[in-house]
């Protein structure tokens, strides 16, 4: 076993680790990420009598320890007050590599590490009524579980990429195997797509480790000091941009989802809408907006832009779709949308919508994924054509249903509200672009306040409303919502509507890491200020405005 | 030393804790709960109940000259900016307060008559305080965003009640357009409110105001800009308050079981939009040209509304209709700039138009039990008739609310239409004649629904004629159960006695607001109010007010010589000679078949194809794009110079003009 000696910060440039969470010395982080993968690897030995029984609640009990974990970390290790690295730890794995061990959270992976942790949990408990392979399913759970906190806690870049391709495995496992009838299809374009665009990660992280010679090193926050050239920074960026562009995904590179989301089953399709599309977004925010800034402020018009692309092609998409499973992955592009234009934005309440965004859809998609996912467990199609009436006597479903689509359609007192407006209000609200630029982008996102309530209200229409579909009746047994539905979508809806009430309690957790990126982002964008047309950018007169709050450098 | 005010936030928080114990017993517990009808009524009546007293010693204490009374907190903050959000009571919404909360408490009494038979008795009375709930939210709210908030939630209150029979086809188009409709003024509204954030740095009514005057003044914000700004916060009002062009859902609504209608659809909700106008008076006073878009919207929609009416068989699309078109004067007066007029209207016709719809809700009842359940039949005119000896109650207080309606003095619609048309005829005559118009309309149209409901022959029992409005509405005659009773009759205390209780202010609120002492315009503006009781004078008094009695009047002996004494044929006098004339009132002007063809097909058919791009052309050439992105991205190192967003037109141009060649291709 590897020994988790938390040492001293080494690198006087690194961001001081604050005294508490050395003096604590519990590796929380490194726990949450092995103790899921240990439990993995006991699953096959777990005994059981092949129903999966008994593996079931061993998997949930993993689970819920795994959150557990992180809410103490959480607790215990983390001051939502402080914008650098906590929790950290470093541990030199093979030197030679310039490969460390190096774990921490700050205000962005700190959230998304609790969220994991969190739909993880849910997830195993909307897997109840797995039968097939049950020891094979809870094991990839438990071990994806593990990776996709590595992939929001490490802070090597190197390590990010294995943590992000070994996350991939396990996705592509549980779709091949427990998927729908063209599973082999939807799994095949996933790898290939993801596996294919994380060449770039990996290209990018060589690139950016190896450069300026000596020893590589390949930590975020060496890699932040390093002076990049700007077109080295473009090239990097643009490499990273179509590797998470796929993941997060957006507009054009999105054509895998629809397909994986369509085929997966309903515990899978929770982790993919919850987890990993944050994945892709949380990488934007740590890659190419904090370490490459200044092509951050080069690229920053075209995410603006094609988050709009998002927000309104997938919304349409969606309305135009029959099957219900896709029609809600479509919708979870079009809820993309805002965070890459939060991530544009040049605004600390913009970015922080995005962030909150990531956070809200992580909820709101799984509930309805998991709604689609029990939907479909008694209706036994997706059409909506064969669906209709169901409220008849889904009185409960219908009701669950109703409520996170409200939710989904940002419905004030529910979280996807408060982050949409907050990316309405950061980005229209900013002087870092012009007026006309910020009226059309504006105006267009806008529609999408339209076109949300056009495709979710008439989906809950063709599903509940009207008279009962007699052919659907004559052979399915629509029974009403258990309670083991109910309670997972009573937790989700708890985070939905408390940060819906009251969104201090989940912005004030990151706001100052989020604001220190911002300024990062600014400062870069001042530097290299001018070469912009007025078209998109405003004029110099207003720019010197954001100057006023510039970090000092140290 | 406490004052009633400060409690104010409990208001919209105890209906909310009513319903929150409720739905989440549905949610756990449907089957127990479902079955304990009388626990739940009695909490959620006792709920809206403390909130309706604590609302009227709300009123006193600011009739008794009271200071505003403001709570804030932080809700939201990120870098420099933070949301206060918190409640205020003034004049303006300690008036709002008392109103929706007595009539929210009379139709929850009513209610428990109305639905004694639905088995979804337990779900309508927690839908019924969850609005309570938000709509009181709405007007206690001190800020713009706060507004926006609980505009929505309303909205969806409205949403779930008019689809209340889910099972009904119609009740779930109504119930999806009124929100989409709604969604589209929220549009407008939401932008605005960014608009106005951007421009002023604040969300707060009179920081917005002040806010933009200062920045116009100091060249920060274009004049265009400003006006541009005001107008999509209209946009909003427009939805809500159903307003030309976005009025289309209000008549749908009445899908919704019938005290909806009269809590939600005519009194308070749909009042909100004339509400905010008025909570938004020192923004719109600035820029007179929203005051002139305001009015010729009011007045257009008041005409709209009356002429569609004229021609309605549907008693409750009849009363729907009426209700836009009195929205219609309501807005008038705000864009004539006079909003204690314009809230006056609101008050009494809140009162009335309640009462109107309970009455009608208590006829289709009693219908129900001669025709069934079909609302094609319940709720049609041409099988009422003769009901007066039936339903005595009833009768008296519906024919209370035509003459209240119809501005006859000393009724409540007399003095606060008079009042509107006085200020219109002051500022926009031609709008004037438009509002006079229509109150001789109004009259007609009032008189003809008495008539034909309430006078005559019972008609419930011609076969015939069923068959004929069934195959009309194209439905089929087979409802199954053919145990009707014969006759109607009166309904049950807990209908009629909100009626009777509704007929007093409809009599009698009106007096408050006589123009040469009004308490009301005491109670908002007492400067307005002095001035106008210094001002006011019989001779200029008596000529308008005699004219619009006069022309009332009119309208009430064209509908007694027609459908009471039948002297006239109106269908041969008018309907078949100008028979385009009558096509076009019957078709609504047309405007659902256009939004129909126009918005509905249209963003179908465009959906279609953006997914059709979608799966044959991105997802085809995904690759190579793929292959091309590689290509662009070696090639972005030249594009130091700031090209990119060049690429970024480019790759949002390639999209349209995909959408664009599918959709003319296919």
């Amino acid at each position: 076993m590897l020994e988790f000696a938390v040492s001293p910060p080494f690198d006087p440039q690194t961001v001081g680790i604050p005294a508490t969470a050395i003096a604590a010395g519990v590796p929380w982080l490194s726990l949450s990420i092995l103790f899921p993968i240990v439990g993995a690897l006991i699953v096959p030995f777990f005994p059981d009598q092949g129903e999966g029984k008994q593996v079931r609640w061993f998997a949930l009990g993993i689970a819920l320890i795994t959150f557990l974990i992180t809410v103490a970390a959480y607790l215990n290790g983390y001051d939502p007050g402080v914008s650098g690295l906590q929790l950290s730890e470093r541990v030199s794995w093979l030197p030679d590599l310039g490969l460390t061990w190096a774990l921490g959270a700050d205000g962005l992976s700190m959230p998304l590490i609790l969220l994991t942790s969190f739909i993880t949990a849910l997830a195993v408990l909307a897997a109840w009524p797995v039968t097939f392979k049950p020891k094979l399913f809870f094991f990839l759970i438990l071990a994806m579980d593990g990776g996709q906190i590595a992939v929001f806690a490490v802070q090597d870049m190197l390590l990010f990429f294995l943590a992000w391709e070994l996350e991939l495995i396990p996705v592509y496992l549980l779709l091949a195997i427990w998927g729908g009838k063209r599973r082999q299809y939807a799994a095949t374009k996933f790898i290939i797509y993801t596996a294919g665009s994380s060449l770039f990660i990996l290209l990018a992280a060589l690139a950016m480790g190896f450069f300026g010679g000596g020893t590589p090193n390949f930590e975020y926050s060496v890699l932040a000091q390093k002076g990049f050239g700007t077109g080295f920074q473009l090239l990097c960026y643009s490499g990273l941009l179509i590797a998470f562009g796929v993941k997060l995904p957006i507009v054009p590179l999105h054509t895998w989802l629809p397909d994986a989301h369509g085929e997966a089953t309903a515990p899978v399709h929770m982790l993919l809408a919850g987890i990993l599309l944050k994945m892709g977004g949380y990488a934007l925010l740590r890659f190419n907006a904090e370490i490459l800034p200044e092509a951050h402020a080069q690229f920053a018009p075209l995410l603006v832009v094609l988050g709009v692309v998002n927000i309104i092609y997938a919304a349409l998409t969606s309305f135009a779709q029959r099957n219900l499973k896709r029609k809600i992955a479509y919708s979870s592009i079009s809820h993309m949308g805002f965070v890459l234009i939060g991530i544009g934005s040049f605004s600390s309440l913009g970015t922080s919508g995005a962030m909150l965004q990531m956070i809200s859809h992580g909820l709101i998609g799984a509930s309805l994924f998991f709604l689609v996912g029990a939907t479909y467990d008694r209706t036994h199609t997706l059409q909506l054509d064969e669906m209709g009436g169901v409220g008849q006597k889904m009185r409960v479903m219908f009701a669950l249903w109703t409520v996170c689509s409200l939710a989904s359609l940002a419905l004030p007192g529910m979280s996807g509200f408060v982050s949409e407006l907050m990316v309405f209000a950061g980005f229209a609200t900013d002087e870092a672009y012009s007026l006309t630029f910020r009226i059309v982008i504006a105006g267009l996102a806008a529609v999408g306040v339209i076109l949300t309530p056009i495709y979710l209200l008439s989906m809950l229409r063709e599903i509940f409303f009207g008279k009962e579909n007699s052919e659907l009746v004559s052979h399915t047994n629509l029974v009403d919502a258990e309670p083991r539905e109910v309670y997972v979508i009573g937790c989700l809806l708890v985070p939905i509507i408390g940060i819906g009430l009251y969104p201090r309690l989940m912005t004030d957790s990151y706001s100052s890491s989020i604001e220190a990126l911002v300024n990062r982002d600014v400062v870069a964008m001042e530097r290299i200020t001018q070469p912009t047309a007025p078209l998109i950018r405003s004029s110099p007169i207003v720019s010197t405005l954001i100057q006023a709050p510039s970090i000092p450098q140290a | 030393m406490h004052s009633a005010a400060d409690y104010a936030w409990l208001i919209p928080v105890l209906p909310l804790i009513g319903a929150l114990i409720t739905g989440l017993g549905l949610i756990s517990f449907n089957r127990t709960i479902n079955r304990l009808r009388k626990p739940v009524a009695v909490l959620l009546l006792s709920c809206v109940g403390a909130a309706a007293v604590i609302s009227y010693a709300v009123l006193f204490e600011q009739l008794g000259g009271a200071p505003p009374v403001e709570h804030l907190f932080v809700w939201a903050s990120a870098g420099s900016f933070s949301l206060p959000m918190g409640f205020v009571v003034d004049p303006l919404g300690s008036v709002m307060l008392a109103l929706v909360t007595t009539i929210a408490f009379l139709v929850l009494i009513y209610s428990h008559g109305y639905m004694a038979h639905d088995k979804s008795y337990v779900r309508f009375f927690t839908y019924l305080a969850l609005f309570s709930s938000s709509m009181l939210g709405l007007v206690i709210s001190p800020n713009l965003l706060e507004i926006y908030v609980f505009w929505e939630l309303v909205g969806m209150c409205s949403y779930l009640l008019v689809g209340f029979w889910y099972d009904r086809d119609g009740a779930a188009h109504a119930a999806q357009k009124a929100f989409i409709v709604n969604r589209v003024g929220d549009f407008g509204l939401l932008l605005g409110i960014l608009g106005l954030f951007w421009a002023t740095g604040s969300f707060d009514f009179q920081g917005i105001a002040d806010g933009l005057s200062a920045a116009m003044s100091n060249g920060t914000v274009p004049g265009w800009a400003a006006i541009a700004l005001c107008l999509f916060v209209f946009m909003g009002p427009m939805a809500k308050s159903a307003q030309f062009p976005l009025h289309v859902w209000l008549p749908d609504a009445m899908e919704g079981p019938t005290p909806i209608s009269a809590l939600i659809h005519a009194a308070t909700m749909v009042a909100a939009g004339v509400f905010l106008v008025a909570r938004l008076e020192p923004l719109y006073a600035q820029f007179p040209s929203v005051g002139l878009v305001i009015a010729v919207v009011g007045a257009i929609t008041c005409f709209l509304g009356a002429s569609i009416a004229l021609t309605q068989m549907d008693l409750k699309k009849g009363l729907a209709y009426s209700t836009v078109s009195q929205l219609g004067y309501m807005m008038l007066a705000m864009g004539c700039g006079a909003p204690v007029a314009g809230m006056f209207h609101l008050v009494t016709h809140a009162f009335f138009k309640a009462m109107l719809f309970l009455g009608s809700g208590s006829v289709i009842h009693a219908m129900e039990d001669v025709v069934g359940h079909e609302p094609v039949l319940a709720q049609d005119m041409r099988l009422m008739g003769g009901l007066r000896q039936k339903m005595p109650i009833t009768a008296i207080t519906f024919l209370i609310g035509c003459v209240a309606i119809s501005g006859i003095p000393p009724l409540a619609g007399f003095w606060s239409k008079d009042e509107i048309l006085g200020q219109a005829f002051n500022t926009y005559p031609l709008l004037w004649a438009v509002g006079f118009l229509t109150a001789g309309m109004t009259a007609f149209y009032m008189f003809r629904l008495y008539f034909l409901t309430f006078e005559g022959e019972f008609r419930g029992n011609d076969k015939t004629i069923q068959a004929e409005l069934l195959a009309t509405a194209g439905k089929s005659a087979d409802d199954g159960h053919g145990h009707h009773a014969e006759s109607v009759h009166e309904s049950a205390w807990p209908m009629t006695l909100p009626l009777a209780v509704l007929a007093v202010p409809s009599v009698l609120i009106g007096l408050l607001g006589t123009p040469w002492n009004s308490r009301f315009a005491g109670l908002l503006n007492p400067e307005e109010a002095a001035e106008m009781a210094e001002h006011f004078s019989w001779s200029e008094f008596l000529p308008l007010a005699g004219a619009s009695v006069a022309i009332s009047l009119t309208g009430i002996t064209i509908a007694v010589l027609a459908y009471a004494l039948h002297r006239i044929d109106l269908g041969e006098l008018v309907a078949a000679r100008v028979p385009t004339l009558n096509a076009f009132l019957a078709n609504k002007w047309y405007l659902d078949a256009i939004n129909e063809k126009l918005f509905v097909r249209g963003s179908r058919k465009l959906a279609r194809e953006v997914l059709e791009v979608d799966a044959k052309v991105v997802d085809g050439v995904v690759n190579l794009t793929g292959l091309l992105t590689l290509g662009s991205g070696e090639g972005l190192k030249y594009f130091e110079t700031g090209r990119v967003q060049f690429y970024a037109l480019i790759v949002f141009g390639g999209v349209i003009a995909m959408v664009v060649l599918f959709g003319a291709l296919g």
